[in-house]
C-alpha cells in the first residue's frame, strides 16, 4: 500500500511537471489537459479509499505550493475527486472508452464543484470554475478525450500503481 | 457499493482516510487564506521551480531542434525587414533627438525631475500554472538574482513595451508572477490621451479583455477605439506609464455613474517567452531631501 501511494504520488507530481512545461503546446484555447486528475481518478477507482486520495492529498499539497492557488486548496479539490472515485472501486468494470470518457469527464466536473464549494466557504481568496465559462467545458471534454487512452497506458503499470491485494 | 452497513474496523478506518483528509485540506486552507503559511510556498517555488526548469530545458531542446530549419527561413525574412526598418529608423531618431533635448527642457522648466530609475532582470518564462483555474507563469529567476515579492514585469514585444504582471512568489531560482488578466488582478490605469484614470481588472483568460472601471462618465465623449492605455504609477507596485493595452469597447449602463472599458492587453500571452523584472535601483536623491514617492511620482501634494 505505501509503495502504491509513493509511487502514485510521483506520478501525479510528474504530471503537474509536464502540464505546466510541456503540456502548453497542445493547449486548446488556452486549456491544458489535467493529466494529473486522471491519473488519480484511475489509481483511486483502481485501489480505493486510502491510496487514491492519500495520494491526491500530498500531490495537491506540492501543487499549491506552486499555483496561485491558496495552499490546501488542491489538496481538498484531489482529495474530494479521489474518494469518489475511490467509492466506485470495483463497482464496474472499465472499458476501453465510454467509461475512461464520462470519468474524465466527470472527474473535471467534480473538480469544478469542488473549487465552487470552497469559493463559497472562502470567498476571493480562491477561484471558482464559471459554468458559463468555455474553459470549464473544453477541459472536461479534453480529459475525456485523453482519458481512455492514459488509462490504457496506466494498465500497463498496474503491478507498479495498484496494491497487490487489489488487482483482479 | 461494496461494504455492509456494519462495516468492520479496518473497512471503518479506510472510510475515514479521505474524510481525515478532506478536514486537514481545510485546515490548511483556513490558515493558509489568512496569509500564515509563507514558507512552505517559497519553499515550493524554490524546489518545483528547479524541476520546471529541467522539464523547460528538455522541452526547449526537443522543439528549438525541430523547429530551427523553419526558424532560419523566418529569421533570413526578418532581417530583410528589419533591414528596411531600421533604415527607416535611422531617420526617424534623427528627429527623436531634437525632441528628447526639447522635451528635457520643459520637463527642467516645469522642476519635474526623475528621481527613481529602474533596473531590468530579464527572465524566461519556464512554467505555467498546472491547474487551468489559475493564470500564474513561472519565470527562471528569483531571489538570488535580486528578484522580490510584488516586483512589476514588463514585456518588450512587437515593438511594444507591454505590462505583464506582478510577482507573486519568490524562491530562490524561480518566480511566480501574476499576470494582468488574472481575475484577482488589479491594476491602476488612465487613458494616456484624455488623462481618465481608472481601475483595470482581468478576467482571467488571455483572450479576454481587461475590464478598466470607475471611469467618469464624461470620458465617453473622449475615449476612442483604439486609445492608448497605460499605467497611473499611483500604487506602490507599477511604474507610471507602462502600457496596458488600448481601448477596445465602451460599456456605458444609464443607471451607473461611470463608464466600463474594455482594454485589449498590449502583449499576446500566448507567445510571450521572455519577461522582464523591474527593479528599483537605489533613488537619487530629490533636491529637497524627500523620499521618492512610490511609483516614482512625485508624493501627492509635495512641491515641484
Amino acid at each position: 500500500m505505501i509503495r502504491t501511494i509513493v509511487l502514485s504520488s510521483l506520478l501525479l507530481l510528474l504530471c503537474s511537471f509536464v502540464q505546466s512545461t510541456w503540456l502548453g503546446a497542445v493547449a486548446v484555447l488556452g486549456v491544458v489537459p489535467d493529466l494529473g486528475l486522471l491519473v488519480l481518478i484511475w489509481v483511486s477507482y483502481k485501489n480505493g479509499l486510502v491510496e487514491g486520495p492519500v495520494s491526491g492529498f500530498v500531490a495537491g499539497l506540492a501543487e499549491d505550493a506552486v499555483s496561485a492557488a491558496p495552499l490546501g486548496f488542491n489538496a481538498f479539490v484531489k482529495t474530494l475527486v479521489a474518494a469518489s472515485a475511490g467509492l466506485l472501486h470495483g463497482t464496474f468494470y472499465i472499458d476501453r472508452i465510454v467509461l475512461p470518457f464520462v470519468l474524465g469527464a466527470v472527474g473535471t466536473l467534480l473538480k469544478a464543484l469542488a473549487a465552487a464549494l470552497l469559493a463559497l466557504l472562502f470567498g476571493s481568496k480562491v477561484q471558482a470554475y464559471d459554468l458559463l465559462d468555455r474553459a470549464l467545458w473544453i477541459e472536461a471534454a479534453y480529459n475525456g478525450l485523453v482519458a481512455p487512452f492514459l488509462f490504457l497506458l496506466l494498465s500497463a503499470f498496474r503491478r507498479l500503481l495498484v496494491t497487490e491485494s487489489k488487482r483482479e | 457499493m461494496r461494504g455492509s452497513p456494519k462495516a468492520s474496523s479496518p473497512e471503518r478506518l479506510r472510510r475515514a482516510v479521505p474524510v481525515v483528509l478532506l478536514a486537514a485540506s481545510l485546515v490548511v486552507l483556513t490558515v493558509s487564506t489568512r496569509s500564515l503559511a509563507g514558507l512552505p510556498e517559497r519553499v515550493g517555488v524554490t524546489v518545483f521551480g528547479f524541476f520546471q526548469k529541467g522539464f523547460s530545458a528538455v522541452g526547449d531542446f526537443v522543439s528549438d531542434t525541430i523547429a530551427s530549419i523553419a526558424e532560419l527561413k523566418r529569421l533570413r525574412k526578418d532581417y530583410d525587414e528589419l533591414t528596411e526598418k531600421l533604415e527607416a529608423y535611422t531617420n526617424m531618431e534623427r528627429g527623436n533627438a531634437e525632441l528628447r533635448e526639447e522635451n528635457e527642457r520643459l520637463k527642467a522648466q516645469l522642476g519635474f525631475s526623475e528621481r527613481l530609475s529602474y533596473e531590468r532582470v530579464p527572465a524566461r518564462i519556464v512554467a505555467k500554472d498546472p491547474e487551468n483555474l489559475y493564470a500564474t507563469i513561472v519565470i527562471d529567476k528569483g531571489v538570488a538574482e535580486g528578484v522580490r515579492k510584488n516586483m512589476p514585469v514588463i514585456a518588450f514585444q512587437d515593438g511594444v513595451e507591454g505590462l505583464v504582471g506582478r510577482v507573486l512568489e519568490v524562491g530562490m531560482g524561480s518566480s511566480i508572477v501574476v499576470p494582468v488578466y488574472d481575475s484577482s488582478s488589479y491594476v491602476a490605469a488612465r487613458l494616456a490621451a484624455s488623462r481618465y484614470e481608472g481601475l483595470a481588472k482581468g478576467q482571467g483568460s488571455a483572450d479576454s479583455p481587461l475590464v478598466m472601471k470607475y471611469v467618469k462618465k464624461r470620458a465617453k465623449d473622449e475615449a476612442q477605439f483604439g486609445d492608448l492605455v497605460v499605467t497611473t504609477g499611483y500604487e506602490s507596485i507599477y511604474p507610471p506609464d507602462v502600457t496596458l493595452g488600448r481601448v477596445k469597447k465602451l460599456r456605458i449602463l444609464d443607471y451607473q455613474t461611470s463608464v466600463e472599458i474594455e482594454v485589449e492587453p498590449a502583449l499576446d500571452f500566448s507567445r510571450l517567452e521572455y519577461v522582464l523584472v523591474v527593479r528599483p535601483s537605489a533613488p537619487a536623491p530629490a533636491a529637497d531631501g524627500e523620499a521618492p514617492a512610490p511609483g516614482g511620482l512625485p508624493a501627492q501634494g509635495a512641491k515641484p
